[in-house]
């Protein structure tokens, strides 16, 4: 083709023949979207199995421990195996996945390229996911208090129950947040998570010192002893289980002045799911991402 | 003629047989495993304990040969019954098993997390990237591409249990310069060798099946840390409710500090002795709901589900490293300290064909998954 | 050698590019991708086309703002296209790995994609009609993707990148596995969107298909650019490759014995059989024009004339394989 049959030069007027709706429909399009990606594949039957068992777990002890009282069976697994264990479990599955999968599914190109920014790319899946796990959540413990309660429940439970799915919600929302950072920061994200629930959330969680306050289930747990009671009958009287299990020494601080309120665990888990979650846009949108090839670590 | 053809040239070699196959498709699963770094710094990690078995059995071996080297640390072995110190060749067998015993259970922590990083791209990636039809277009069989896949895991496993027991046990024979202990401790090798073939074995297979179900690894290795880590915490959750509600059945029978009322006014020598007196009464009371609980774990079903449990309760069977405690307390001054050391030392005893069971069920459960889940060539979509 | 860009050919007035890349190199790693590339691509039809490993994808990645150059400036339609999604309404991509959301069906994914673009749900439900339609996808439309043939998914690759009707198309390695039946629709696709003044920067192996659509070419190796033009341009200009001709004649050996005194004929071989001649001259033109008085002189008939690497493939083997 010659020059001199060459198409005229694009012109950019301003009158399009198309119009666009604000990004907003696109932002709406890709969360949907993310939404639906979560229900296919496996990986919500490794879910499902994973958040049964605490339900599992409380109708088997409540039929092989029958005079162990609900309280306790509650407290052992509502608010030590859910938020210790399946809480980070499923934020790390979902969360790692925000951008790792589409990149090696090799979809995000077919992102990359509509005219969408890259930090609205990373909201909008991070607000799928966090809809995902915050609705698994709150469904999964509802059901484990069905199962622990069954036949016992009343308006005391239902009340617990609301406020186990609250505080559940707000765990999901905080590891969700982080662990989406971290897919930014390293590809072993899976590696990273495992060790951080292990040591962070395991192990420094459950020091009595200053260090427990970067832990986010420390926060949790405040926000749920300030809000529940954990008074568990025993047969050498009534004992707070929490108090003996998360090392608060109420003995000399009764009403825990020692340690955050509530209003200020709720700006600490919430603020900082939000700083992560900004920290993350603005990564996501400096970096680039290899679709075409496997990136290397 | 002088001019030779550079082109293809057919092979006229004649084929191995099938007996071999596997080993190139594990060749090349190690190549690939060992250019992960991690892998590699975890493998060398993983032999720090070997390290200190090695030192033990030397240290012990020096022992019974009076040996002048270690005369001077003899003093920091107070702990240990005098018995023991004065005739160590006695309690040989018994300190190398306890030693082996030691090293393995570390060992077996090791291993899960060495599966966790080799395992999961093992079968995943081959799904991911349709590589099956590759192998099943050669004249490889099945059963040749899953032992091949196996023995990438073995191989690795290999490395870190069996390998360092190998070499532990051939350096403590050398510090030992005594031909009896061949007689006296061969059976420890061997009985550790075969349980780092059945952990490599089952745990492999095992991380073979959760490869096979997903082509996404990050998954594989999820379900892998559900089936070491949760299955472990769900394991303990359901032991400590059980064991709670025994103990405080058990400790409301005990009675409560003295109180002591104004009017009384002991002296501070005697309100001294009776809290003494309810301490020793209390360590008493821990000592025996601890046999009591060693008594119920004979009967106790809670510790299947975890898989680690299973794999250590059949690793303790091999050593025998109940019967050995049994033995040492026996050399215990009085029968509180005996009943001390036995509540402190001994592992669970239910009985081990229990968790040889759950391993086999497992063991079949794994090789249906791999039967279903990996076609030959002719049922690939 | 030395190449005329297009928008430098004298008499001809400033085009403005769709695409320009001034000095740009990209490295990944100790990897180079690009090495140092200025080009300036103008509105309408251009093959982009390299050996494996060239850096024609590193290429259309910058292009699409999907990389940011290590240096250089990038800019498409006048406009720096890294962090520039709203450029992304006037571009269009098909990608070259064949990777789908794979449970959607094809009429699902190109809506998804025609809201991704910004459109609303009508405008949305039109659009994909539309490009169904443009690329043959009508009937499998309400088929999940991952029960495809691969020339479909190719359509459907190519439809996603047609859905928001951009200015430019970017498309890489768009014939990868078609049959010839798709390849063909997929030819025409390209020529329809050219005649309606789109410009499409079309990546391929397919040589002689691509050189059916444009003569326009640049030609990468080792990151660098190789050439850029029209492709008989720089054939002339290949000095190292004398033209060859066949001539299929029946006395041939007498037609060999008046062409070797032409001072421009390099080179004769008689072809196998005696079937005709291949000739190699430096000046084809004249070649061309001193041929018929020959034959009508000497009574010798030439049954056939053709050049045989007067193509696309004959300068990429000449320039890459140097």
């Amino acid at each position: 083709m010659t020059p001199a049959s060459a198409p005229a030069a694009i012109s950019r007027s301003p009158g399009r023949r198309r119009t666009y709706r604000l990004s907003l429909s696109a932002f709406w399009t890709l969360y949907q979207l993310t939404l639906r990606g979560h229900q296919h594949g496996k990986r919500w039957i490794i879910m499902t199995a994973l958040m049964l068992l605490p339900a599992g777990l409380g109708l088997l002890v409540r039929h092989t421990a029958p005079n162990v009282p609900s309280v306790a069976i509650e407290f052992i697994f509502v608010f030590l195996l859910i938020p210790q264990a399946l809480l980070p479990l499923a934020a790390l599955i979902y969360a790692s996945g925000i951008i790792q999968d589409e990149l090696e599914e090799q979809t995000f190109t077919y992102l990359l390229i509509r005219p969408i920014s890259k930090s609205a790319i990373y909201a909008a899946k991070l607000l799928a996911t966090l809809t995902t796990t915050v609705v698994l959540t709150v469904l999964f413990t509802a059901l484990t208090y069905a199962a622990i309660y069954a036949g016992a429940g009343g308006n005391p439970v239902l009340s617990r129950c609301l406020k186990a799915c609250s505080i559940h919600a707000l765990a999901v929302v905080a590891y969700c947040s982080l662990f989406g950072l971290m897919s930014l920061l390293t590809r072993r994200v899976l590696i990273a998570g495992i060790i951080y629930i292990v040591i962070v959330e395991g192990l420094f969680a459950n020091l009595a010192f200053g260090i427990r306050l970067i832990t986010v289930i420390y926060y949790l747990r405040i926000i749920a002893y300030r809000t529940l009671p954990f008074i568990v009958p025993t047969p050498s009287g009534p004992t707070d289980f929490a108090a003996n299990a998360w090392q608060l020494d109420i003995s000399n601080d009764p009403k825990l002045l020692e340690h955050p309120q509530l209003p200020h665990c709720l700006i600490v888990l919430l603020g900082g799911s939000l700083a992560c979650s900004i920290l993350a846009m603005v990564l996501c949108s400096r970096r680039e991402f290899h679709v075409k090839t496997v990136e290397k670590g | 003629m002088p001019i030779f053809d550079q082109g293809y040239q057919h092979w006229s070699g004649r084929l191995s047989g099938h007996a071999w196959r596997w080993l190139a498709v594990t060749r090349h699963g190690v190549r690939a495993g060992l250019k992960n770094r991690f892998l590699r710094y975890l493998i060398l990690a993983a032999w720090v304990p070997a390290i200190a078995l090695v030192l033990v059995l030397c240290f012990w071996g020096l022992i019974e040969r009076r040996s002048s080297l270690v005369s001077t640390l003899i003093q920091f072995l107070s702990f240990l019954q005098p018995g023991i110190i004065t005739s160590p060749r006695d309690f040989r067998i018994d300190i190398w098993r306890l030693s082996y015993s030691y090293f393995l259970r570390s060992e077996l922590w090791f291993s899960m997390i060495v599966i966790f990083l080799l395992g999961p791209g093992l079968i995943s990636q081959d799904l991911r990237f349709n590589a099956l039809p590759l192998y099943f277009s050669r004249p490889l069989r099945r059963i040749d591409y899953f032992l091949g896949k196996l023995g990438v895991i073995v191989a690795f496993l290999a490395m870190i249990m069996i390998v360092p027991s190998i070499v532990a046990y051939i350096l403590g024979l050398a510090f030992s310069l005594d031909i009896t202990i061949i007689r006296d401790t061969f059976g420890i090798l061997l009985a550790s060798i075969e349980y780092g073939l059945i952990v490599s074995l089952s745990a492999g297979l095992l991380m073979l099946a959760l490869s096979a179900l997903s082509r996404n690894s990050r998954y594989v290795a999820l379900l892998w840390a559900a089936v070491w880590i949760v299955g472990g915490v769900v394991s303990l959750v359901l032991q400590s409710v059980d064991s709670e509600q025994r103990r405080y059945a058990y400790y409301s029978k005990i009675t409560p500090p003295p109180v002591m009322a104004r009017s009384d006014s002991p002296s501070r020598q005697e309100r001294a002795a009776q809290m003494r007196a309810w301490r020793r009464a209390r360590e008493r009371a821990n000592t025996e709901y601890r046999l009591g609980e060693l008594e119920f774990s004979k009967r106790d079903w809670r510790p299947l589900v975890s898989y680690m449990a299973d794999l250590s309760r059949i690793g303790q069977q091999l050593l025998a490293t109940n019967e050995t405690w049994e033995k040492l307390s026996r050399f215990e001054p009085d029968p509180q300290s005996r009943d001390r050391m036995l509540a402190n030392y001994m592992g669970p005893e239910f009985p081990w064909y229990w968790s040889a069971a759950a391993l086999i069920g497992l063991f079949g459960l794994s090789a249906c998954i791999l039967n279903r889940s990996v076609k030959s060539l002719d049922r690939l979509k | 050698m030395h190449s005329q860009p297009l928008s430098q050919v004298p008499g001809q007035t400033q085009v403005t590019p769709i695409v320009a890349f001034h000095e740009v190199s990209k490295w990944y790693g100790n990897v180079i991708g690009l090495n140092k590339l200025t080009i300036r691509i103008l509105p309408g039809v251009t093959a982009l086309l390299g050996p494996n490993g060239a850096g024609k994808s590193t290429f259309l990645q910058l292009a699409t703002g999907q990389l940011f150059p290590s240096q250089g400036t990038v800019s498409v339609l006048g406009q720096s296209v890294w962090n520039n999604p709203s450029l992304n309404r006037f571009i269009g991509l098909c990608p070259e790995q064949d990777a789908f959301y794979e449970w959607m069906t094809g009429r699902d994914f190109l809506n998804t994609c025609a809201r991704l673009g910004g459109m609303n749900r009508a405008e949305a439900r039109d659009a994909t009609s539309r490009t169904l339609q443009a690329v043959g996808m009508t009937r499998h439309q309400h088929r999940p993707i991952r029960g495809y043939s691969k020339g479909m998914r190719q359509r459907t690759k190519v439809a996603q990148a047609l859905v928001h009707d951009p200015d430019v198309l970017f498309l890489d390695e768009p014939m990868a596995g078609t049959d010839p039946v798709a390849r063909r629709d997929l030819m025409d696709i390209i020529q329809r969107l050219a005649g309606e003044g789109k410009s499409v920067v079309v990546s391929s192996h397919v040589l002689h298909e691509v050189q059916s659509l444009t003569p326009n070419i640049i030609l990468l190796n080792h990151g660098r650019l190789l050439a850029e033009g029209h492709f008989r341009q720089i054939r002339d200009l290949i000095d190292t490759h004398p033209h060859h001709i066949v001539l299929i004649c029946d006395h041939c050996r007498n037609l060999a014995t008046r062409l070797v005194a032409w001072e421009d004929v390099e080179g004769i071989k008689v072809l196998p059989g005696d079937k005709g001649l291949m000739v190699e001259t430096r000046s084809p033109d004249a070649f061309y024009a001193r041929l018929p008085q020959l034959s009508l002189e000497n009574g010798l008939l030439i049954n056939e004339v053709y050049s045989d690497d007067d193509n696309l493939e004959a300068v990429f083997r000449y320039l890459v394989n140097k």
